[in-house]
């Protein structure tokens, strides 16, 4: 082999020198335009990568969950989905429309039309529709068109519809609470949804992803409510309202000695899976057993004994003189109701509702201890139940008192009290004498929802001989509360009737409240039980007749649910009869008796509350007295004529509500 | 004889011979053709008399060579190989979550089925059209099994 030629050795060399040159500045090329990708253009190319590479997904966190106390769904939220479109992208609006209307159920016209005007503003997004059904969003992405865009939102559901919906409430359009417990935990109940940042490939498949915000899920809700009672109550109050023609009602069914509240039903009531139609009466929605005071009547004549057995020396046996149904105050001579008792023993006072017995014991309370009393059972303060809009009903300081006031107080006037209130009330008595918190709420986020321990308000021997006396109202044979007696199960309560003051008229009209208040099993309550019928006519519409058997019916489903042992033997159907109505002694309080329920200050009064719940006041001008009459009675309403002729002048004026107890005073003329 | 030296040698020695004019021969006779004077032959050639000598530096470096290429494969194996499978299972992560979410919603719209199937007044409804009655409270008789024998048999 012979020797390499020096010259191509040279030439070679050189060659390698170009080629080695040549790479380099290659590789310096290179790496220049790394270092200007990845160093200086970096967050420029980071950020189009991530818009590329990456979508921000949301995780959604639902709306916390709603259920009874046996975990039966009261309200939950659930995914639905929602479409829009963007104009711009939209190939022929035409063709979008009809497919949109057919599958959607829109008018294709409007839907048409909201196109065009988006397309021609210059607008990327237009709702077509939210919150669809599951139907229809599985036959539009069925479709697979790019322009319709669908988007995950959330729907709540009530699933027993009108079941406590008072209590419950409702939300609006964004999930947010606007009534009742969706109000009152709303900051609780509302999930926060989280986003993450997905890493997709080409085919947008996510690859990983990183967590920008955790989805904090709303706090679950327990409620105390049992919804077999629940149900019952709002179907027998339902029941009475009709058969009593009341305006409205309310119930509260609650455990005497943990305050937990079983049942608490309102009429008029609404679903909450709808919105407010336009013309509703908000006064639907209201939550009537806390929310509307009353002046509770007779009812109120348990709290003026209790106090008297706390103050006095008077016992169930003692003697009171009920004056034979009269009694002569400040040179005024009062009336009972119904017949006047002479002189009865104060278990029979109460047995019996006597107003002049109450005025009596009232009396040897005085006014003082009176008020002491009044506080002490906790009316004239809210309860502090988890509940929004609650009213302290309406009690006012001695100071404020007429000369006739403690003699109205006494029989359940000039105060006002919700049913919650007196369920509290009641509830003393029936436990023994500890003023309970009521509370609505079990568990919230899983977690047991604490109330403030009960206080002693009462002596134990109180609350039991006070127990012995409600049920003599239930099985005394005069007791106005006969129609509250259970089968198989002792009973005690006490009955209430009182007057409705018009506010308008400032005069106390013939409706009323008739109320009930018992408990049952006497010896151990299980439940307390306070019905409440607004509105009311003839004696029909007393306590004792209208509310005492909504009682009986809740109590007997309510004692059956909680298994709770009979303690009397079963009485045949027959035997376990009410006594004719005839011999039913009035429970009905005397309103005329001293200064109207006026509210102390901002207080909202009941009737107030209520006043938008009537009917509204028609245009009588120029009619005949014949045509007036016919269209007041079509309508309902009660009307007071004056004079002859053509209708003149009226009163409401034409479009007014007519308040509860309100008449229409036509004038007339020729 | 020509051995493959020879014959590339040609190629090097007919470049390097200088250019002259062609001789004209008779325009009748056949060209050569390439290569024409070149003859192979098998040789024979017997090295089993003969043995490589050891060379232990030669050995290691091929075992080292071996070596570091096995360390080199194991390396990009555990480089490359979990972050393959990272991916892999990155997706599956994804579709997981995404089913896990699906499922949560079914599940929703599932207890809210339940939630109306037992409505009160749903039930209410049915026990009327089958005419049952409401147990009274003795009636209900609560049993603890004891994890043998009858259910019934442990009923005090």
């Amino acid at each position: 082999m012979s020797a390499v030629d020096p010259q191509q050795r040279w030439n070679a060399t050189r060659r390698l020198a170009w080629l080695a040159a040549a790479m380099a500045l290659w590789g310096a090329a290179i790496a220049a335009k790394l270092l200007y990708l990845q160093v200086i253009r970096h967050e420029d190319y980071l950020r189009q990568a991530r818009r590329q590479q990456e979508r921000v997904i949301e995780i959604p966190a639902p709306r916390g969950t709603i259920s009874d106390r046996n975990g039966q769904l009261l309200a939950i939220s659930v995914p639905m989905a929602s479409i829009s479109v963007n104009p711009q992208q939209v190939p022929d609006l035409e063709v979008a429309a009809d497919i949109l209307s057919r599958i959607l159920e829109l008018d294709r016209t409007v839907l048409y039309g909201r196109l065009r005007h988006a397309e021609a503003a210059g607008r990327g997004f237009l709702w077509v529709k939210r919150k669809i059904a599951p139907e229809e969003a599985e036959s539009l992405k069925s479709l697979r068109l790019n322009w319709i865009q669908f988007h995950q939102e959330s729907q709540r559901h009530y699933p027993n519809g009108t079941l406590l919906a008072n209590a419950i409430g409702s939300v609006n359009h964004a999930e947010r609470g606007n009534a009742g417990l969706e109000l009152a935990l709303d900051d609780e109940l509302a999930g926060h949804p989280g986003s993450a940042r997905m890493l997709t490939d080409v085919r947008r498949r996510g690859i990983d992803s990183h967590m920008n915000t955790e989805p904090q899920a709303g706090a679950s809700l327990t409620l105390t409510i049992d919804s077999r009672i629940q149900y019952t109550a709002e179907r027998e109050l339902a029941r009475a309202v009709a058969d009593h023609n009341a305006r409205s009602a309310s119930l509260v069914a609650m455990n005497p000695h943990t305050g937990e509240i079983l049942a608490m039903a309102s009429y008029p009531t609404f679903d909450p899976n709808y919105p407010p139609a336009p013309g509703d009466p908000p006064s639907k929605r209201f939550n009537y057993a806390v929310s509307v005071p009353f002046e509770p009547g007779s009812v109120f004549k348990a709290i003026t004994l209790a106090a008297a057995l706390e103050t006095t020396r008077l016992r169930p046996d003692s003697l009171i003189n009920c004056g034979n149904g009269s009694i002569t105050l400040f040179g005024r001579t009062i009336r009972e109701a119904g017949r006047g008792y002479g002189t009865i023993p104060m278990s029979l006072v109460l047995a019996k509702s006597s107003n002049v017995g109450a005025i009596q014991v009232g009396m040897q309370v005085g006014p003082e201890r009176m008020y002491e009393y009044v506080r002490r059972f906790g009316f004239g303060s809210r309860t502090g139940i988890t509940l929004p809009a609650e009213s302290p009903g309406m009690v006012r300081s001695p100071r404020r008192w007429g000369k006739t006031s403690l003699h109205s107080i006494a029989m359940g006037h000039e105060i006002g009290t919700t049913t919650l209130q007196l369920a509290r009330a009641c509830s003393a008595i029936a436990n023994g004498g500890l003023l309970v918190e009521p509370r609505i709420i079990l568990k919230l986020g899983g977690k047991p929802f604490t109330t403030a321990p009960p206080r002693r308000i009462i002596k134990p021997e109180t609350a039991i001989t006070m127990r012995q006396m409600m049920e003599g109202v239930v099985v005394n044979p005069g007791g106005t509360g006969r129609r509250a007696r259970l089968d198989g199960y002792s009973s005690g309560g006490k009955t209430g009737s009182a007057q409705i003051f018009d506010f308008e008229t400032r005069r106390y009209t013939s409706t009323y409240n008739g109320t009930f208040m018992g408990f049952a099993p006497v010896t151990n309550p299980a439940v307390v039980i306070v019905v409440t019928l607004n509105g009311t006519r003839t004696t029909r519409g007393f306590g004792g007749v209208s509310a005492a058997p909504v009682f009986r019916e809740v109590a007997q489903e309510a004692l059956r649910v909680l298994d709770i042992p009979k303690d009397l033997p079963e009485v045949a159907p027959d035997e376990a009869a009410p006594e004719p109505e005839a011999e039913e002694p009035p429970d009905l309080a005397i309103a005329e008796l001293g200064a109207p329920p006026v509210p102390e200050e901002d207080e909202q009064t009941p009737e107030a509350a209520a006043a938008d719940t009537g009917p509204r006041v028609p245009d009588f001008q120029g009619m005949t007295m014949r045509a007036v009459l016919a269209q007041a009675s079509e309508l309902g309403l009660p009307v007071l004529v004056d004079g002859s002729g053509l209708a003149r002048g009226q009163y409401p004026p034409p479009g007014s509500v007519l308040s509860a107890g309100e008449r229409v005073r036509v004038r007339f003329a020729r | 004889m020509a051995t493959l030296a020879t014959f590339f040698r040609r190629f090097e020695t007919r470049a390097e011979a200088p250019r002259g004019p062609r001789i004209e021969t008779d325009p009748y006779l056949l060209r050569t053709l390439p290569n024409e004077d070149v003859f192979f032959y098998c040789k024979k050639i017997d090295n089993s008399r003969l043995v490589r000598e050891a060379d232990p530096r030669a050995r290691k470096e091929c075992w080292s060579t071996i070596g570091a290429a096995c360390v080199m494969a194991a390396l990009l194996t555990t480089i490359l190989v979990p972050k393959m499978l990272g991916t892999m299972e990155g997706y599956r992560i994804q579709e997981l979550r995404a089913e896990e979410q699906r499922l949560l919603d079914e599940r929703r719209v599932l207890e809210l089925e339940e939630a109306r199937l037992l409505s009160p007044a749903r039930l209410q409804e049915l026990a009327q059209q089958r005419q049952f009655v409401a147990p009274s409270p003795g009636q209900v008789i609560h049993l603890n099994p004891k994890g043998d024998g009858a259910l019934a048999l442990n009923v005090k």
